[in-house]
């Protein structure tokens, strides 16, 4: 029943195609990476006409399984060289996934560099020019599509980032409140998109039926176990809901792994300032708001809406990751310059964790004082208009360091490193080092106990086991990342028995199939095979799998250093 | 007597809160010998709202007897899955 969309960029025409049997059984990242691995020649120019951009709801997407409306989108790295799957919330992939399209594939690229808006309907495909959209940020681009096209419809843009073709530049997702606070973030897909002459894809789902089901009572009995598993657990309850991810800085930070000042120290004098705990405080006194979903069917809502001293919205979907770039690791306290400084980065189109470590190499280039959030937000606004200075910051961080002649860029593949500092939380520095994805935190983010097979305590501080961990971790994710599913199920598969056999299920009882967790495992593996053979045909060797010499430092509090060598790192590759 | 630099995250922040308690960078003082549970009933918790503690920045385990200086904090349920393996909040000796 479902079909892959092909749209030609040059001509600005379309085309439909059926499923080939050896796409039928993937969903989610293992589609996209499958499919730029047998169609991006490997060592294409990302930005050429060669590269294409794959957008693919996951397996599961579309029914009513909980928390299941998440999209991968696929391509060759303009900012890593390497393959890359980005993944988001938003509207666009559960309302693919009822019509009935399983893979959007944009191709070529224009001649003349005019801009479309592609407009998917029900019945219909259309590529229309974007004239009155260019230049705009996100905000205005959804608030004129939602205008034009109807409210709560699937939007996914650019920004001015993405129109600029910079490496940092992200593809925006319309929230269901019809705000840009969901993105496809990470390796400058933003740039492939604006490559492509594509400013906005909007996707009407009005009149398409339901998704195909092939056992429903199974199915219905799969998604009761599924949903109790996810409401019943203290994460669902008790810590996303109230706090959001941000729950993570006054951990992160009590355990010396919270990355300060450009990776000098693993704690921050002021973390609780910009905690979820204070944030969440700020949020209920100017009226803003907690426990939302950043897409329909999730039961976790980890998302909020942060409001300014008067009341207004200021930004969205305020995460972990952002409260820490922005915040921590350039020593800026002040909450709400963190915020502005989001909002900045959803309107303009701009990774917000490759931002955030661009302003630290900033910073450590003379650029601007440290901590200083007022001359931060004055620089991103420059990304907007094209200003030199702005397409330094809006390239990244590794671009931006060797601007200023700065020795000291925390990056693995050229992609900046997120909000863990790998000596101190060393499975996440084996996945930095080893993911195809480049420093990447949710690449080993999934885990279940039949997967995971760690004997004893993992110590984040020192090397036992980490690598294994990793390994599991990568593998467990890539199979989760296909079926459309939310990484925060993590914990579901983590504490409860039948977690993964009730995602099994799930999957058997729509598909009419007879998968196994082991099949589970088997799928995340072929998907990591994948992505590394892409690499490896783009020129990857195991000089990408490291870590600048610099993580050689002690850190403060615990004084740990990065001490993996090669052959260990190379070990969480062998999938046995 | 020893004394201990005690913090409380995520809900047990608002929970302190309601009691008038403080949950910031805390010096407590305990009698010697005492164990985290002890901190745990001395501020005014219950064991079971407590999933980990981190004594000085790493997973300990509850029974474990606390000394002048130590920094220690309280961490409730609801740490994101894949960091409560990864700092070493589950499996091992480490749970309660």
């Amino acid at each position: 029943m479902s079909k892959i969309l092909r749209i030609d960029a040059k001509n600005k025409t379309y085309a439909f195609e059926e499923v080939g049997a050896d796409l039928a059984a993937l969903g989610g990242r293992g589609l996209t990476s499958k499919m730029v691995l047998n169609e991006v020649p490997p060592t294409c120019h990302p930005l050429s006409k060669e590269n294409k951009l794959v957008v693919a709801p996951g397996l599961l997407t579309g029914t009513v399984a909980a928390n299941s409306g998440r999209i991968s989108v696929g391509a060759k790295s303009p900012l890593t060289g390497g393959i890359k799957e980005s993944n988001s919330g938003g509207l666009v992939s559960q309302k693919l996934a009822k019509i009935g399209i399983k893979a959007i594939v944009v191709e070529d690229k224009p001649d003349n560099g005019a801009f479309s808006v592609v407009v998917i309907k029900n019945e219909s495909v259309e590529i229309l020019p974007a004239d009155e959209y260019m230049g705009l940020g996100n905000k205005e681009v959804i608030n004129r599509l939602w205008d034009k096209y109807g409210k709560r419809v699937g939007v996914m843009s650019i920004g001015p980032a993405g129109e600029q073709r910079l490496t940092a530049a992200c593809i925006n997702f319309a929230d269901p409140g019809g705000r840009p606070g969901r993105a496809a973030g990470r390796g400058g897909l933003g740039a492939v998109m604006g490559s492509k002459g594509i400013k906005a894809i909007v996707v009407d789902d009005t009149g398409a039926g339901k998704v195909a089901v092939a056992d429903p009572e199974a199915f219905r009995a799969a998604n009761k176990r599924w949903v109790e598993i996810l409401r019943s657990h203290p994460v669902t309850s008790q810590g996303l809901p109230a706090y959001g991810t941000a729950i993570l800085v006054n951990i992160i930070n009590e355990a010396g792994g919270f990355p300060t000042k450009n990776f000098r120290s693993g704690r921050f004098e002021f973390a609780q300032d910009i905690s979820g705990e204070h944030m969440s405080e700020v949020i209920e006194a100017r009226g803003g708001k907690t426990k939302e979903g950043c897409h329909p069917g999730c039961v976790i809502q980890c998302s909020n809406v942060y409001h300014d001293k008067n009341g207004q919205v200021l930004t969205s979907g305020f995460e972990y990751e952002t409260i820490w770039a922005l915040g921590a690791n350039t020593t800026i306290k002040d909450l709400d310059d963190v915020a502005r400084l989001d909002a900045l980065c959803d309107d303009i189109g701009l990774d917000t964790i490759e931002t955030g470590v661009a302003l630290g190499v900033a910073m450590e280039g003379g650029l601007l004082d440290w901590g200083d959030g007022k001359a931060a937000i004055d620089l991103l606004k420059q990304v907007a208009t094209g200003d030199p200075v702005g397409k330094i910051i809006g390239n990244g961080s590794v671009f931006t360091g060797q601007a200023l002649g700065v020795d000291r860029i925390p990056a693995v593949k050229r992609q900046g490193l997120p909000a863990y500092d790998p000596r101190a939380v060393k499975g996440q520095g084996v996945t930095y080092c080893t993911s195809a994805m480049g420093a990447d935190h949710t690449a080993g983010y999934a885990v279940a106990p039949n997967i995971l097979k760690v004997g004893g305590d993992v110590d984040p501080l020192s090397k036992a086991g980490n690598v294994d961990v990793s390994k599991n971790l990568q593998i467990a994710t890539a199979a989760v990342d296909s079926t459309g599913l939310c990484l925060f199920v993590a914990f579901a598969v983590l504490d409860a028995e039948n977690g993964v056999q009730t995602i099994v299920d799930l999957l058997n009882a729509q598909y009419g199939l007879s998968l196994t967790p082991d099949d589970v495992v088997s799928l995340g593996i072929s998907i990591l095979n994948d992505e590394n053979t892409f690499n490896e045909r783009a020129g990857f060797t195991k000089a990408q799998d490291r870590l600048p010499d610099f993580f050689k430092e002690p850190l403060p509090p615990h004084n740990v250093t990065w001490d993996f060598t090669e052959a260990e790192l190379q070990q969480a590759k062998q999938y046995g | 007597m020893v004394t201990v630099l005690f913090n409380a995250f995520s809900f047990l922040q608002k929970r302190l809160k309601e009691q008038n308690r403080p949950y910031t960078d805390v010096p407590i003082q305990l009698a010697d010998e005492s164990t985290v549970a002890d901190l745990v009933v001395a501020v005014g918790l219950q064991i079971a709202d407590v999933e980990a503690v981190l004594i000085n920045g790493s997973v300990q385990p509850f029974d474990r007897t606390l000394n002048d200086g130590d920094r220690v904090a309280l961490i409730p349920p609801g740490t994101p899955g894949p960091y409560r393996v990864l700092l070493g909040m589950v499996g091992g000796e480490k749970g309660r």
